[in-house]
């Protein structure tokens, strides 16, 4: 589902976001800080900040529908993983350092473009939940008009 | 928490990503980035609909979104929780969405690759902290390039008034309006560009805070932020340009995966990395005087305040520039023909130890080249030309407005020929090219033509 070269963009430290619905269809969301991805390709873990975790959680369980986005600043680059919840599991203090270079290469990628790291020195990255997910469908999302079209 | 959708203006510059959230009537999520995020009323928001993709079939069938942007001073990100309302494909709200994506696009040469379907209008239904994007002390003063904020005062506005009355010629009100905006108000690099004689082209007659002045630099209408406000006859203003750039190059470097290829330019002089940019046109009763473009490298240079009062001020500079234009025009009428001197009072091509410029009239492109280098091309170009030659043929060396205006080779327009328009942007590229020859004022409505230099003539078909 997820090829290499596709997980590592998920893994080069990019931007992240995290999207669920609730019973009513209607949409939450919040920014997530790492991703990794199962060696076949078919799961991946995504790690979000306990605080943005506590409003999504509840839909997750509920019904386990899941979307992540994918995006690199400099270039735009970005792609879209629909998902079903597999686990929810707070991350382990192991995970830490693999979760903190991501989000450091994220910040990295923001100032390429202009943005002051310090833009980004308040948000919370731990303690952290990892959501594991089974991916169903990748789609291509860099601007243009090919954007929305299944990658695999 | 009670926060205004007012108080999040910073959030809808475009400067830093935003994200939508969306749901289809099967229950999938949707997250996907988005472009831009505008500012309609206190409970209003527009996104732009520049594709059919899965955001937008979702919002067709299910209104209910969830944005989440970042305040780009303290970093602190929001969630507005949104409800679908309507689409609109015209209007001002439209328009404005509009001209900044193809304004962008063109200034990265990509113009007419992607245009805006709609601005689709939301109401805002709640407005939260994003608890896990926690924001800090304002950037501004830490992180920004210090720039001194411009102030609207009436002192500003009193000393820049002042500049323009005594202005006695269009050349000296051109560079009192750059002036005053840098020293009055804080725009450190600016530019006036005026239509040419030909439909449809805009040329630089002054600029401000560059290396290179760039004067008879053209731009076409619709290309750059300058070609854009002639078009439109709109002002536009443009923060985050530096990531709208690199969005719009992503979507081109998209399209150019499917066939579509942009067309290249080259583009005006002016900041190797401007981030913000505001561009005014200058209007008289409807017709287009000028274009003033101002830029900055810092990210949120120009605020929506800063646009209003702008272009209070642009209908004051339109008035005054045209209004100098007419007197200058005015003036012609009044003064005296100079009387053609004989051939041997001014000496062609003799003097010992000058340098010796080789000048030569391309015909066809109607064109000047000096010692193989391109001068200026067009009606100033002509006017040259016919200086010279008078100069060599007759030893003329001061000539009056009035007299190029009598000169039907010259063939200017019959009504609002801008004359002094182009003398001026001759004289700054001979200025700027070829400083051994000089067009100098001596009376309203009359100048002098001075060589430090030999000149050899020659016209090419």
């Amino acid at each position: 589902m997820v090829d290499q070269t596709l997980a590592a963009f998920i893994q080069e430290g990019v931007g992240i976001h995290i999207g669920t619905r609730n019973e009513r269809f209607e949409p939450n969301g919040a920014r997530a800080l790492a991703a990794t991805v199962d060696a076949e390709g078919r799961e991946l873990v995504v790690y979000l900040a306990e605080a943005a975790a506590a409003r999504l959680l509840p839909d997750l369980r509920a019904n386990g529908q899941v979307a992540v986005s994918f995006g690199r600043p400099v270039d735009d680059r970005a792609c879209q993983i629909k998902g079903e919840l597999v686990n929810v599991r707070a991350a382990e203090p192991h995970e830490r350092e693999k979760i903190r270079g991501q989000f450091e290469s994220f910040l990295n990628n923001l100032e390429l473009i202009g943005i002051p790291r310090a833009g980004g020195a308040n948000w919370i990255t731990w303690p952290a939940v990892a959501i594991r997910l089974r991916a169903t469908a990748v789609f291509e999302q860099t601007p243009g008009p090919a954007a929305g079209k299944p990658m695999s | 928490m009670n926060v205004t959708l007012e108080s999040l203006a910073t959030c809808f510059q475009g400067l830093l990503p935003a994200q939508l959230f969306t749901c289809s009537l099967e229950g999938v999520p949707n997250a996907a980035y988005l472009s831009h995020v505008d500012y309609v009323d206190p409970t209003h928001v527009a996104l732009s609909f520049q594709f059919f993709n899965k955001s937008r079939r979702n919002i067709a069938e299910n209104p209910h979104a969830l944005v989440n942007v970042l305040d780009p001073d303290t970093g602190q990100g929001w969630l507005l929780r949104l409800l679908f309302e309507r689409s609109e494909t015209e209007g001002p709200l439209f328009d404005r969405m509009a001209l900044r994506i193809e304004a962008i696009a063109s200034y990265c040469g990509l113009k007419g690759i992607f245009k805006l379907r709609a601005a689709d209008v939301y109401k805002v239904v709640s407005i939260e902290p994003s608890p896990e994007e926690q924001g800090g002390q304002p950037l501004t003063e830490q992180s920004r390039t210090p720039e001194p904020h411009a102030i609207f005062t009436m002192k500003a506005m009193q000393d820049l008034t002042e500049r323009i009355q005594r202005a006695d010629s269009l050349e000296t009100l051109v560079d009192s309006i750059l002036a005053g905006l840098d020293e009055d108000f804080g725009f450190r690099h600016s530019t006036i560009l005026v239509p040419t004689d030909e439909e449809g082209v805009l040329v630089t007659i002054g600029s401000r805070g560059y290396a290179e002045n760039g004067v008879g630099a053209e731009v076409r209408f619709g290309e750059g932020i300058a070609g854009m406000v002639a078009e439109a006859r709109k002002p536009i203003r443009i923060s985050g340009l530096m990531r709208g750039m690199l969005y719009a190059l992503a979507m081109h470097r998209e399209a150019g995966h499917l066939g579509i290829s942009p067309r290249l330019r080259i583009p005006l002089p002016g900041l190797a990395n401007p981030e913000s940019q505001l561009g005014i046109p200058l209007l008289v009763r409807g017709e287009l005087v000028a274009v003033l473009c101002l830029e900055s490298e810092v990210q949120y240079r120009f605020h929506e305040d800063d646009k209003v009062s702008i272009e209070l001020l642009g209908n004051y500079l339109a008035i005054a520039i045209q209004n100098m234009q007419l007197q200058e025009r005015m003036a012609d009428v009044q003064a005296p023909q100079v009387a053609e001197r004989p051939q041997s009072a001014v000496p062609v091509a003799s003097a010992v130890g000058k340098p010796r410029r080789e000048i030569v009239y391309h015909v066809a492109d109607e064109c000047v080249v000096v010692d193989g280098e391109y001068l200026i091309r067009s009606l100033p170009a002509r006017i040259l030309w016919r200086l010279l030659t008078a100069f060599a043929d007759c030893g003329r060396d001061e000539f009056t407005n009035r007299e190029l205006r009598l000169d039907k080779s010259l063939n200017l327009p019959e009504y609002k020929d801008n004359l002094e328009s182009r003398l001026l942007l001759l004289r700054r590229r001979l200025e700027q090219k070829c400083p051994d020859i000089r067009l100098v004022p001596r009376a309203r409505g009359r100048f002098g033509l001075e060589l430090a230099c030999d000149i050899g003539l020659k016209t090419m078909p």
